[in-house]
């Protein structure tokens, strides 16, 4: 993908400005007062220790979920269905926090993490193998296993793995499984710094070695769709790098939701929701399909979205407003064409050309 | 002949970040003429017809049609004003027939405000009938010819009224008959008082065609001429500024051992008929051979199952005394086997990528680009900026994605990854086609240059005057076989025609 350029900072700012008065008029005619709102949107996000320590945690996740969903779309495969893998990493991560005895604190953790990616990367085996070897368009395949997903551990949180006559839910991890929490009243755990060295290593991986680029000699954008022929020209077979490809999408997106479980909720039930996987392919675009993208619009979204909790608990409005905002943002920021009628100033163009530059 | 003017450009200027498309360009088009416009890749002659159609707005100048001056700032407005476009990757529905293409968006409706078939057919067979173009109303375009696709986007324009036509390139992806045939549609068109510009590369189409032509260079005009006063020499040194030879200069070959030996080879095609069947041939070191035919003979597949892209069903593949007939192209590459394929932009190139990431497809796993799997980014980057120096690929720098290159451009970063890696055997398929003058005399020079340092060559074109004038060895391939090997040197083009068309005595 292409390198951060001054026209993509025009465009996240326009789109921020524009949103901004999109949310004005929306708040104000739903009868409440935007500056308030905005106020507790900021306050909830950024004021305090433990907002911010909220705001992180609410990010955790959606880095995880963001950079999985687009390697995946870098080696050319247009998968939506991270989070299936979260469901299915959160619920085995749960178990084996409880299953596995008598271990060490961090030997039990590292066991319940790599069982969690296991479980997420087999997730999205099935789908890889249909498409490579089926012709099955991962794009059908990977959402209706999301719902499968659903299901699945619904069933095993009511079933096999029910531990708790009451509820539908399995047994409390071991305190041997935690990852910590840092901060007091918060979820803030551990887990985030995973999350971001997790991101940092897929930057690395994608951008700076030769397996990186045997992944995305396939694809790498959104319109990038496996199967390549370039790839296959140069002899590099791009049958495994949308399997190789799909299975570290589908880790990541296991490890998002063991990280869940281990860090915060503690134990699985049925109707612990999920939506981090869809939120990551929207913050994943957002991110212009980079890593450190994705960490940085996660980081933003996460604030914003514990602002709206604190938004839908001091004030009328609902907190799907910031559902509605993010996604207007995401609209705004995808219009590329918005910048083009900016072009004609010279001091854009200047600018433009400034940025562009690059050291190769 | 009528000197009205139909189309003046004056002073057009036109400037994207870093390049200056289009410098106070003055370009005039007398009505009922046939204008060429001629100029190499990026010279800025698309950039020049976008503003014309539309398609880019200048940033100075003004444009007059029929005497009087008109903004156009969108294609609907080119099109009122009479201007139609046939560009030169077709903008054709596949599951559509020809009149159902040529009437979408303007569909005549009848009493019930529904499409009136009947009647756009008999409009679109009338317009046809009166040009003199052959069109079946029945036949969806995925089945049609290329030339009967051509056909029915210049159709499509009539359609709309259109008065002056530009063609850009349109010869680049016809056979030799389809090429008469689409000059007879444009004299045709001219007797009916249309005007046509049209775009290429190729001169001596040129000459043939045109009344008069417009040379490009780096966004300028470099002149006007009537064809019947000047030559093939004096247009080439307009368009690239310097004198160039048409000719490939060449030294004898000097074959030495065998490199390559390919014995009884079978192939079939992606639908599973039979591609190549039975062909034999030779390469050795320090040789050229050349493939001459008309596209869809079987050399497409011919080279695939070459370099391990599509399985032979039966034969050898003999390089250097071991059979390649079943490798994969990742070895058949590692033995430095070159290949530059036909089709460049998703074979070629992925033009997601950087100019770098395409350049490195071939050598980025070697030091000291990358070491145990960890790129040396310095090296890489040297590397990339060397074969942009070397294969003189014109862009600001190698970060930029190579779709942001025009279409030499790419072929030249094609060329240069392939011929970069010091190859034993290189397979060139259609290595200058949509390239400038300027760039496949380089390129061919670079293939005699391979020649030269002792590698093997295997030039496949359909580009007759490329095979004769860059081989030294011509076999023609005709159905799936290799039914004539002839010497360019003492073969004719009118004999070439014969056996390309199956003659062989």
């Amino acid at each position: 993908m292409d390198k951060f350029s001054f026209k993509d900072v025009l465009v996240t700012f326009a789109g921020l400005f524009i949103t901004t008065l999109v949310a004005w008029v929306l708040i104000t005619s739903t009868g409440n007062n935007p500056s308030e709102v905005a106020k507790y949107l900021y306050e909830g996000g950024f004021k305090g220790t433990r907002n911010i320590a909220n705001s992180l945690y609410q990010a955790t996740p959606l880095i995880l979920t963001a950079t999985a969903t687009l390697i995946s779309f870098r080696v050319g495969m247009f998968n939506i269905g991270i989070n299936g893998s979260m469901y299915v990493g959160a619920l085995y991560a749960g178990w084996a926090g409880y299953k596995f005895t008598n271990l060490g604190h961090l030997s039990h953790v590292t066991l319940c993490i790599l069982i969690g990616m296991t479980v997420g990367a087999l997730w999205m085996l099935l789908p890889a193998l249909l498409r490579v070897y089926a012709g099955v368009s991962e794009i059908i395949s990977t959402i209706i296993l999301n719902f499968v997903a659903v299901l699945f551990v619904s069933y095993m949180a009511n079933g096999p793995f029910r531990a708790d006559p009451i509820a539908p839910a399995t047994a409390r991890i071991l305190e041997t499984a935690e990852l910590k929490q840092i901060f007091p009243n918060s979820q803030f755990n551990t887990g985030f710094f995973i999350a971001v060295i997790v991101a940092i290593l897929a930057h690395f991986v994608l951008n700076k070695t030769t397996f990186g680029y045997e992944l995305r000699s396939g694809g790498d954008g959104l319109v990038g769709v496996y199967p390549s022929r370039f790839s296959s020209y140069l002899g590099i077979p791009s049958d495994r790098s949308a399997i190789i490809g799909m299975l570290i999408s589908g880790a990541l997106g296991g490890l998002a939701g063991a990280i869940e479980v281990l860090g915060a909720v503690r134990y699985f039930f049925q109707e612990l929701e999920f939506n981090q996987g869809f939120d990551g392919i929207l913050i994943g675009i957002l991110g212009k399909l980079e890593p450190i993208g994705a960490i940085i619009a996660s980081l933003f979204y996460g604030a914003i979205k514990n602002g709206g909790f604190f938004v839908d608990y001091k004030t009328d409005v609902a907190r799907e407003i910031i559902i509605v905002l993010i996604s207007i943002l995401i609209f705004f920021v995808s219009a590329q064409k918005i910048v083009k009628g900016l072009e004609k100033y010279p001091i854009v163009k200047k600018l433009d050309s400034f940025f562009s530059r690059k050291k190769m | 002949m009528n000197k009205e003017t139909a189309i003046h450009l004056k002073n057009i200027t036109k400037s994207y970040p870093g390049v200056i498309a289009n410098k106070n360009v003055d370009f005039q088009v007398n009505k009922g003429e046939i204008h060429a416009l001629v100029g190499e890749n990026g010279a800025g002659k698309s950039t020049l017809m976008k503003i014309l159609y539309g398609i880019e707005q200048p940033d100075e100048g003004e444009i007059v049609i029929n005497g009087s001056m008109e903004t156009i700032n969108k294609v609907e407005t080119a099109i009122n004003l009479g201007i139609g476009m046939v560009h030169q990757e077709f903008t054709l529905v596949p599951s559509f027939t020809a009149p159902e293409n040529i009437g979408l968006g303007q569909e005549p409706k009848n009493s019930k405000g529904l499409v009136d078939w009947k009647g756009l057919n008999k409009s679109v067979m009338d317009i046809a009938e009166k040009y003199g173009f052959k069109v079946d109303p029945g036949l969806k375009m995925i089945d049609a010819s290329v030339g009967v696709q051509q056909r029915t986007e210049i159709l499509k324009t009539l359609y709309r009224n259109a008065n002056i036509l530009i063609l850009d390139e349109p010869t680049a992806v016809l056979t030799p008959q389809e090429t008469d045939e689409l000059f007879n549609v444009i004299r045709t068109l001219v007797n009916e008082g249309k005007t046509v510009i049209f775009i290429t590369h190729k001169l001596r189409e040129v000459m043939e065609i045109a009344d008069r032509v417009t040379v490009m260079r780096a966004g300028e005009v470099q002149g006007v001429s009537e064809t019947k006063n000047t030559s093939i020499t004096e247009l080439a040194s307009q368009m690239v500024g310097r004198e160039v030879f048409l000719q490939v200069k060449k030294d004898e070959s000097n074959p030495k051992d065998e490199i390559l030996n390919v014995e009884n080879l079978w192939v079939h095609d992606a639908r599973g008929l039979l591609a190549v069947n039975g062909v034999e041939m030779s390469i050795k070191e320090g040789e050229i051979v050349g493939i001459a035919g008309v596209e869809g003979n079987g050399q497409t597949e011919l080279v695939e199952a070459l370099t391990g892209l599509r399985k032979a069903s039966r034969g050898k593949i003999m390089y250097l005394g071991e059979d390649i007939a079943s490798s994969t192209p990742k070895n058949i590459r590692r033995k430095k086997i070159a290949h530059i394929p036909e089709d460049r932009t998703n074979t070629g190139l992925n033009t997601q990528l950087s100019i770098w990431e395409n350049l490195i497809g071939n050598s980025y796993f070697r030091k000291p680009l990358s070491s145990k799997g960890i790129f040396n980014l310095k090296k890489v980057a040297k590397h990339a900026n060397k074969l942009k120096e070397d294969f003189d690929i014109r862009s600001p720098n190698v970060s930029l994605k190579v779709k942001s290159l025009s279409g030499g451009n790419q072929q030249k970063v094609v060329v240069a990854r392939e011929l970069s890696e010091d190859p034993t055997l290189t397979i060139a398929s259609q290595p200058t086609r949509g390239v400038d003058i300027g760039n496949i005399e380089a390129i061919h020079e670079q293939l005699v240059q391979m020649r030269d340092d002792g590698g093997a060559v295997l030039l496949v074109s359909a580009e007759l005057d490329e095979v004769m004038a860059v081989a030294d060895r011509v076999g023609v391939m005709y159905e799936g076989q290799i039914v004539k090997w002839v010497n360019p040197k003492e073969v004719d083009q009118s004999q070439m025609g014969l056996y390309m068309a199956g003659v062989t005595e």
